[in-house]
């Protein structure tokens, strides 16, 4: 067992290692990093302007002044975040290089910019903000990779305008990136242009339907989202941060579903997926930290005899209703047990297609896209996430439920092997 | 006075450690300063830091980190998972003072 568990770790430090410090993972994580505190503040707005009952409370059209005076909150944050996570990505790889971070940023945006679609409905000088968001978002990631590239690429070839000594640095500065933009972002001109002789018309279109759909398409259904729920319990089974390693592929499939839903939300239409950010960092995440160990921590308060599970118990709590799960998952310890390996694999992919079902037959509504911070507590966060529905709160206490029952055998035989050692101690 | 710097995912697990960290640093009349980063803080941290503990979840971050480190001149290690899952201060301060050669 010790030597296939020595074999396995072998396997996963290695990958867990390139996808976390692949520079162009790392800077799409970066990205995301950036846009949060926006995306936040809007999913704020959003649930403070869809706050239950209040259209009864204080009639229709009230509530409808209401909705339109909250409503820029969002849409400038939420609702455009692709906007924010390429200056992110173009920043952070710039940054990466050692150059001038800020134009990377710039020049991503503009880049990206030129690829959009500058007309809607005829009306040209708009840019539909559906662009800038859930649609845009794939090309908006591969054009700041490759805009961060391209100006890396110019910069190193020095191909800049020299000032004399004496220039302000500030002007110099302002002249040094002047070539590189301007040839990074023509490359983008004519891309555009080329992409408008072909039947896609725009280079988002062909992103979208080419790369985008299929792959959100993939990523919405149930056996990827397995999947993706198995990698992250096996990652954290040898004590790596599995979330943060899965996150690192997932995020732009995950943030993409979750804006197509905070979209129809917010246009009263029925939401289109189930799986989205929320689905993973609400349902699974969410109720306890990854594995759902609010209900070993529920389970420790109830059956719990050993002193050193009653401890752990103690330890874990506060941080544990947080959603912060550490003192567990390294102090059960969860990480290379064998006596836990069923529950902490099996738990999750049940919760995954209990919430999958409750959700896609209607019986609880599907995650609004409303990012709600991870740290928030169970209960309170399934309320948000659909939306300000009891339903999301009444899956979060049902699933617990279910995770605690799974636990509950390992759990007893753990605690029991826990007590008799302690026994043996004291008897010596 | 000694710095000691903690990097996890997002800071928060390893904040847990820190407050333990100080009252056990406290108890022993050690004049340190401790605090908690998200692992993509750390490298710009490092800079005011003696020593860089990695939350053992992190560990696949040693290597990138070692980097910085070794640029700045401080030693760095991954936090052992059994204090790390007590959340014992006393066990990973005495952890960190071993690294910085005191």
């Amino acid at each position: 067992m010790n030597k296939f568990m020595e074999f396995l770790e072998n396997i996963l430090l290695p990958i867990a290692d390139k996808l976390n410090n692949n520079r162009y993972l790392s800077a799409l994580r970066d990205g995301f990093m950036v846009a949060l505190p926006l995306i936040i503040f809007g999913s704020i707005f959003v649930v403070i302007a869809n706050f239950p009952f209040l259209d009864r409370l204080i009639g229709e059209e009230a509530f409808a002044t209401y909705q339109d005076a909250l409503g820029p909150a969002s849409a400038a944050t939420l609702s455009i975040m692709g906007m924010f996570v390429i200056v992110g990505i173009g920043y952070s790889l710039t940054k990466h290089y050692e150059l001038e971070a800020i134009y990377g940023g710039v020049v991503a945006l503009a880049a990206f910019l030129i690829l959009t679609p500058q007309v809607l409905e005829g009306v040209s000088g708009v840019i539909p903000t559906a662009s800038l968001g859930a649609q845009g978002m794939f090309l908006g990631i591969f054009t700041a990779f490759i805009s961060a590239e391209l100006y890396r690429f110019f910069v190193q070839k020095n191909w800049t305008i020299k000032m004399p000594a004496g220039v302000p640095d500030a002007v110099a500065k302002s002249f040094s990136a002047l070539i590189p933009i301007t040839l990074t972002l023509t490359a983008f001109l004519l891309v555009r242009i080329i992409f408008s002789y072909t039947p896609f018309d725009t280079v988002q279109n062909f992103i979208y339907t080419v790369i985008q759909q299929p792959l959100t398409a993939l990523g919405s259904g149930l056996p990827a989202t397995i999947i993706a729920v198995l990698l992250i319990q096996v990652f954290w089974f040898f004590g790596l941060h599995g979330q943060i390693i899965i996150n690192s592929v997932f995020d732009p499939i995950w943030y993409t579903l979750n804006d197509e839903n905070l979209q129809a939300f917010q246009a009263g239409l029925e939401l289109p997926n189930v799986v989205t950010k929320q689905f993973i960092d609400t349902f699974l995440v969410g109720m306890g930290g990854s594995g759902m160990t609010l209900a070993v921590i529920i389970l420790i308060f109830m059956i719990g005899r050993s002193r050193q599970l009653k401890e752990l118990g103690k330890l874990g709590a506060p941080a544990g209703v947080f959603n912060v799960n550490e003192p567990i998952i390294f102090g059960l310890p969860i990480i290379m047990n064998p006596l836990v390996i069923i529950p902490w694999l099996l738990a999750p992919v049940v919760i995954t297609i209990i919430t999958y079902v409750a959700m896609s037959t209607g019986l609880v509504p599907k995650p609004a896209g409303i990012i709600v911070p991870w740290t928030t507590p169970p209960l309170l966060s399934g309320f948000l996430a659909t939306g300000n529905a009891w339903q999301g709160a009444v899956l979060q206490a049902f699933n617990l439920l279910v995770v605690t029952l799974i636990w509950w055998p390992f759990l007893k035989i753990l605690d029991k092997n826990y007590y008799e050692n302690e026994k043996k101690g004291e008897g010596n | 006075m000694k710095r000691i710097l903690l990097a996890c995912s997002a800071g928060m697990s390893t904040s847990l450690l820190v407050s333990k960290m100080k009252e056990s640093a406290e108890a022993k009349g050690y004049e340190v300063e401790i605090w908690a980063v998200a692992q993509d803080k750390a490298p710009s941290e490092m800079e005011k830091a003696d020593v860089l503990l990695i939350g053992p979840q992190m560990r696949f971050m040693k290597k990138k980190f070692a980097k910085v480190a070794d640029e700045v001149g401080i030693p760095l290690d991954v936090i052992d998972p059994v204090a790390y899952g007590r959340v014992d201060g006393e066990a990973v301060l005495n952890k960190a003072f071993e690294l910085m050669g005191e």
